[in-house]
């Protein structure tokens, strides 16, 4: 073993410095974001969609029976906090109800025109960062079933990032706590805009508030049309913290879905072109049937 | 390799290194979905590097270890492309000129070995995106991630151990 190892070292020395100049080249070229690249991205995840796929399957089901023996233990508690969330519910349907009927004639009255219908899809998140760095996720969706960049990615509970890379059947969504992340939001009950800047915390920030009156805690966060990134009005989350003299300058929200445990997502599509640039932004195509869970309405 | 065999190892036991290093970076993106774990997983593929440098470096090249990296940057959508293969690389090289003192020792000198390491790991990664981006950030997941890694590292670190033993009989 002793022999073989000068010569290990010899050959050691000949690959290493090739492939530490062609580290260092890749992280360049990423930085000049070469468009190459960016393809070479779409190429790998589109390549490892499949396999991913196919392994994320199990892991969900083992998953899933922690998750149930969890359940059991608290199916009590559990029970008794849905009877007064369902309770509470009921209540809002009833004022649900009567502002549909009212909006309804509202709109009549006003003979506006009937909103556009949006696309929609559902993908299953098949590889998650992982990292320290990077906070985006891989979905097994692509533009096969219509998927494009710039559209919103949803949970039922509310917004969680936008599509920017797409493949044939795979795309990956930039998560709000993403240090690239900027979003434009207002504070729902003032109105106040803002915008939403993740910087890979679990709770982004509450960037160019111009009224400091507007933050208060628990207020709600929604998005804001300007710019035309995303339609007004979809949930965003909370704001969990606000500047205090002795602590951060800056205010937090905490998004409604838990970003770090995202398992189905919904791609939306409000017709905005957005800010992207038009040749970046493919016109979805007609979806494939194939999946199950794809819904239009 | 010439006059590198000491034993007799098949190829497919042979590929053992590299199949545990391409499932860590797969294990690294792959959703788990439990209830206590956060957005960080532990950088399974460091542990894969870390003990095949020590134990079987020649089963786990260079270029396969660039590769591995770079698998890790591609499915983890890491903006800059090439740093896990980069960081991988040299504690790779790290490892293999201090491996005397490492191998086979007993398990908390491997262990403390792999701390240095992820730390080294964990610091290169976060002055190379603070670099490159040009911009202060705040190393609080980078340590996140470390600390979690070295705390990780006995279980996989013994499942290795394990797969050395079953597949790559020493003489």
């Amino acid at each position: 073993m002793r022999l073989a190892a000068p010569m290990r070292i010899a050959a050691v020395r000949l690959t290493l410095p090739l492939l530490i100049l062609a580290s260092i080249g890749l992280m360049l070229l990423s930085k000049a974001d070469l468009a190459g690249l960016d393809r070479a991205r779409v190429v790998v995840d589109d390549a490892m969609a499949p396999l991913l796929s196919t392994l994320v399957q199990p892991v969900d089901t083992v998953a899933g029976g922690v998750r149930s023996v969890e359940a059991m233990a608290t199916i009590y508690s559990e029970n008794n906090r849905l009877r007064e969330e369902n309770a509470r519910l009921l209540q809002w349907q009833e004022v649900a109800h009567r502002l549909m009927n009212e909006n309804a004639e509202l709109r009549s009255l006003a003979k506006l025109a009937p909103e556009k219908p949006l696309f929609q899809v559902s993908g299953q998140v098949i590889a998650d960062a992982g990292g320290a760095f990077a906070r985006t996720v891989l979905i097994n969706v692509g533009r096969g079933e219509g998927v494009a960049r710039g559209q919103a990615a949803m949970t039922g509970e509310g917004l969680i990032g936008r599509v920017v890379e797409v493949g044939e059947r795979a795309a990956r969504v930039l998560l709000l706590t993403d240090l690239n992340s900027r979003i434009p939001v207002a504070i729902e009950e003032s109105g106040e805009h803002a915008v939403l800047a993740g910087d890979n915390s679990e709770q982004p920030k509450l960037l160019y508030v111009s009224s400091k009156s507007a933050l208060k805690v628990g207020a709600r966060i929604v998005t804001q049309g300007s710019g035309g990134v995303f339609p007004p009005g979809l949930p965003v989350g909370v704001i969990a913290s606000t500047p205090a003299p002795s602590g951060e300058e800056v205010a937090r929200v905490e998004p409604y879905t838990a970003l770090s445990r995202l398992d189905y997502v919904r791609i939306v599509d409000y017709g905005l072109a957005g800010v992207l640039p038009q040749s970046m932004v493919p016109a979805p195509k007609a979806p494939r049937p194939s999946r199950g869970n794809d819904a239009k309405h | 390799m010439p006059g590198a065999p000491r034993s007799e190892i098949g190829l497919p036991a042979s590929l053992v290194p590299v199949l545990t290093a391409v499932l860590a970076a797969i294990l690294t993106v792959i959703p788990l979905h439990l209830p206590s774990f956060a957005a960080i997983t532990p950088a399974f593929v460091l542990m894969t590097v870390y003990y095949w440098a020590l134990y079987r470096p020649e089963l786990l090249p260079n270029l396969v270890v660039f590769l591995v990296g770079l698998l890790l940057d591609f499915l983890s959508g890491m903006p800059y492309l090439g740093i896990s293969a980069l960081i991988l690389l040299l504690v790779r090289v790290a490892v293999m000129l201090e491996q005397r003192v490492l191998v086979n020792r007993a398990f908390p000198v491997l262990w403390l070995g792999f701390l240095l390491a992820s730390l080294g790991a964990g610091a290169l990664e976060w002055m190379l995106v603070c670099g490159l981006r040009g911009a202060f950030l705040t190393p609080r997941s980078f340590i996140f991630q470390a600390v979690l890694t070295v705390a990780c590292f006995p279980p996989v670190g013994l499942a290795l151990a394990r797969l050395d033993r079953a597949f790559l009989v020493r003489d």
